[in-house]
């Protein structure tokens, strides 16, 4: 009786200490991907081309398009990210400029169309069939465009000193501006994810994220952080300690000399 | 007839009612309340495997939405990978056998034997808890990554915690192993004599023992990370996600040999048995148990290569993994040497560990696929992925736990199934095993993402041949849970060593009383599987 009286009060407490532990962190505080789908982008995103052309992003947008989210002078994993994006696009037997559209937007205000289309030039080499010239286009625009898009899809940086701490991911709009889909991943996509991704935002389908696991472009400071090091370094050894311990009184000790079992 | 001379009633009749179950100190009744727990985690997960293979029957939607596929999986696999196949083997049968497969007669902590029970039971209500309290963890697969990356540090932490409450059954039933083998070997008894699932067993719960605690760590950090606001995981206070990931691994991946070590035991355990033959090469099989749960330690790095790794950092890892091949492969080749020229007599429990040899071979073969570095990135996330996992831990690790079932079915109960029907049932597994997971390999080549609850039309066939597939396995599933329970109710009574078997459970009565032997057993001459000496001590 006593037993179950002690089980009884355990589950009691763990049923009300789960949503305790489950309680959200204010999402303003961190940087990531707030997943927006099957919303509409805003009607007024007006970037500008590697050509220095005004664009609305809206308007100009008439089939499935994929949204890259990047900074030109990225040191980190917008170069992989754009890269991946070109060989998966390159593998994929959907056509460029015919089914689906591409279009990079950096997210540094100081960026500038020269530099977009050096860049533009770099990865439409990448990719060896479609109309790269017309469909794959490089934009750069103003903090308050910027800020805008952001909020349209979700994604959230952080500015730290010149460079930006931000998470890697594409992300897949129907031909009528509405978020479909969100690909996470910094450098491997695979050619059928994007093939799926186009398909259903040509038909408009949104699909809730498969693959969540978010990479972040992020400069760490191994020398500033040796605490963390220190943690994993300490509880390390501390665990092998106690099994070398447990081994050596184990193997001291040897086999039990009682044994209950009668020689009947 | 044993019966007459038993002075004592077996552990079923020892005592009645459910308290004396669910608060047994008794090694055996504690390995039957874990199977009685995985097996119904097993149906159920079973079931959402059949329902996620329905839906993939046709292309776009027929059952379920994309959401609710999501959520489907997650569960599916989390039961699977959590409460069924971590513990399965050495909470089941390492109880149930261990004991008495080294003469004593409990483990060395019973008490604690028990807690491992509770803990386990408590660890499965928080696991399933998580993905209904709170939000956004129900649909993340069985890494859980995506809680921590898309809200760093929110739901992750219950979800560790499960793992770590988990894991704490798992260390603790690890550590009670390591001192019963250490200390409870009946006289006699070196660690050269010991059978080989016992060896698996020692193997396991070191790994259990020292990569469980990492995920104990982990929590610690976490918690560290929201209370304290240090910067560990979080890059926007300066911390490092990638090791969070690493971590991640360092636990999971031994975890998997968790999984496999106990089931090459029970291998090495039923191929001597129905080959009547001294196993090929005792202490090449015993010692790669152990290099493989050390090796096991440096691999981790190879669940990374497409999440941000330096070249030579993957390069290494690629290689470390190759290095786990060899011991694996040493097994293998003993076993079939075992097999030849051996009297072989084929039983329901050899033809389940002989499919574990011709599964875990192709899982083995399409892990290397995996394991190196060039060919990963062109398969990792599709279904080539989820057939290799299929083919270890279901066609490997699962067969292996029912080749066991069907092995120890009559020590249990003191019961002998219906033969014939368990062959049926046998075959309609491996034969639907097959059909359903072979086909993923071939699309998972052709490039079909996994996850997806929808494809693409040029994979509809072979989508439909897996689906099918899996209504054949089910149905060898549900005949042999049937002829199980209903051999377990009415079946007619089976000798004390019906295989002829000649480890020392064999010397005791069917079911083994409370104190498992009624006199001594007598350890067999020239080691536990020499067999000629077995029958004269048979007679």
């Amino acid at each position: 009786m006593k037993h179950l009286a002690i089980l009884a009060l355990t589950f009691i407490l763990i049923h009300f200490a789960l949503p305790a532990f489950s309680e959200e962190v204010k999402p303003e505080n961190q940087l990531g991907i707030y997943e927006k789908l099957d919303q509409y982008i805003s009607d007024d995103l007006v970037f500008t081309d590697e050509l220095y052309n005004q664009v609305n992003l809206k308007k100009s947008i008439d089939k499935p398009t994929i949204l890259v989210l990047v900074y030109y002078e990225c040191p980190g994993i917008c170069s992989p990210l754009l890269n991946g994006l070109a060989d998966a696009m390159d593998k994929s037997d959907i056509e460029l400029g015919k089914d689906y559209q591409v279009y990079t937007i950096s997210f540094s205000h100081t960026e500038k169309p020269p530099l977009a289309r050096q860049k533009k030039k770099t990865y439409t080499k990448l990719v060896k069939h479609g109309d790269t010239q017309n469909a794959w286009k490089f934009f750069t625009g103003d903090s308050i465009t910027i800020a805008q898009l952001f909020d349209d899809v979700g994604y959230k940086v952080k500015k730290e000193g010149k460079e930006y701490i931000h998470p890697g991911a594409i992300m897949v709009l129907s031909p009528e501006g509405k978020v479909t889909r969100y690909l996470y991943g910094s450098a491997y996509f695979l050619p059928f994810d994007i093939k799926m991704a186009v398909v259903e935002a040509a038909e408009g389908r949104s699909g809730p994220t498969i693959n969540k696991v978010l990479n972040y472009c992020f400069s760490y400071d191994p020398e500033g952080q040796k605490y963390v090091f220190n943690v994993t370094k300490i509880s390390g050894s501390l665990i092998l300690l106690l099994a070398g311990s447990l081994l050596f009184t184990m193997v001291m000790k040897g086999r039990k000399r009682k044994n209950k079992i009668s020689k009947a | 007839m044993t019966e007459a001379t038993l002075p004592q009633p077996n552990f079923f009749q020892a005592k009645k009612g459910i308290a004396s179950w669910i608060f047994t100190l008794d090694h055996k009744r504690i390995g039957l309340l874990y199977l009685f727990s995985i097996g119904t985690f097993f149906v159920v997960a079973a079931g959402l495997g059949v329902l996620m293979r329905l839906e993939l029957l046709n292309p776009g939607r027929d059952l379920m939405d994309p959401q609710t596929y999501n959520q489907v999986f997650t569960l599916h696999g989390v039961i699977m990978i959590f409460l069924l196949i971590i513990p399965s083997i050495p909470a089941v049968f390492g109880n149930f056998a261990l004991p008495l497969l080294l003469g004593t007669d409990d483990v060395a902590f019973p008490k604690l034997n028990l807690l491992s029970w509770w803990l386990y039971v408590i660890g499965a209500f928080f696991a399933l808890g998580t993905l209904v309290y709170g939000e956004g963890s129900a649909d993340t697969g069985w890494t859980f990554y995506a809680p921590y990356s898309v809200k760093t540090g929110t739901n992750v932490t219950p979800t560790v915690l499960a793992a770590f409450i988990l894991g704490f059954s798992s260390i603790l039933t690890g550590l009670n192993f390591i001192v019963t083998i250490h200390r409870l070997r009946t006289p006699g008894m070196g660690f050269n004599q010991m059978p080989l699932f016992v060896w698996s067993l020692y193997a396991t719960a070191w790994i259990q023992l020292l990569a469980t605690p990492i995920i104990g760590i982990t929590l610690l950090m976490i918690v560290a990370e929201r209370v304290f606001g240090i910067g560990l995981f979080d890059p926007s206070i300066g911390g490092d996600p990638i090791l969070y990931q690493h971590l991640f691994w360092i636990y999971s991946h031994p975890a998997v040999y968790i999984m496999a070590l106990p089931a090459m035991g029970i291998v090495s355990e039923i191929i001597p048995t129905f080959a009547q033959r001294t196993i090929f090469g005792y202490k090449a099989i015993a010692y790669s148990s152990m290099a493989i749960a050390f090796v096991g330690y440096f691999v981790w790095g190879h669940h990374m290569f497409t999440s941000g790794m330096s070249g030579p950092a993957g390069f290494i890892f690629s290689i470390l993994t190759f290095f786990v091949a060899i011991p694996t492969a040493i097994k293998v080749f003993n076993w079939v040497a075992t097999l030849y020229k051996g009297s072989i007599n084929i039983q329901v429990p050899l033809l389940f560990v002989l499919a574990f040899i011709f599964n875990f071979m192709i899982g083995g073969f399409t892990g290397l696929v995996l394991g190196s570095l060039a060919a990963d990135v062109h398969v990792h996330d599709t279904y080539f992925v989820v057939g290799h996992f299929h083919y270890v831990m279901f066609g490997g690790a699962v067969f292996a736990f029912f080749g066991a079932l069907h092995y120890w079915f009559p020590k249990i109960w003191g019961k002998m199934y219906h033969k014939a029907t368990a062959n049926v049932a046998f075959v309609l597994l491996f034969v639907g095993f097959n059909v359903t997971y072979f086909p993923m390999l071939i699309l998972g080549l052709q490039g079909m993402p996994r996850r997806y609850y929808d494809y693409l039309p040029e994979f509809h066939r072979l989508n439909m041949v897996s689906t099918f597939g899996s209504w054949i396995m089910v149905s060898g599933l549900i005949i042999m849970i049937v002829n199980l329970f209903v051999s377990w109710k009415n079946g007619a009574k089976a000798p004390d060593n019906p295989w002829n078997g000649i480890t020392l459970e064999w010397q005791t009565s069917s079911p083994p009383p409370l104190h498992n032997f009624d006199k001594m057993p007598e350890l067999p001459e020239g080691g536990p599987y020499n067999y000629p000496n077995a029958k004269s001590y048979q007679e």
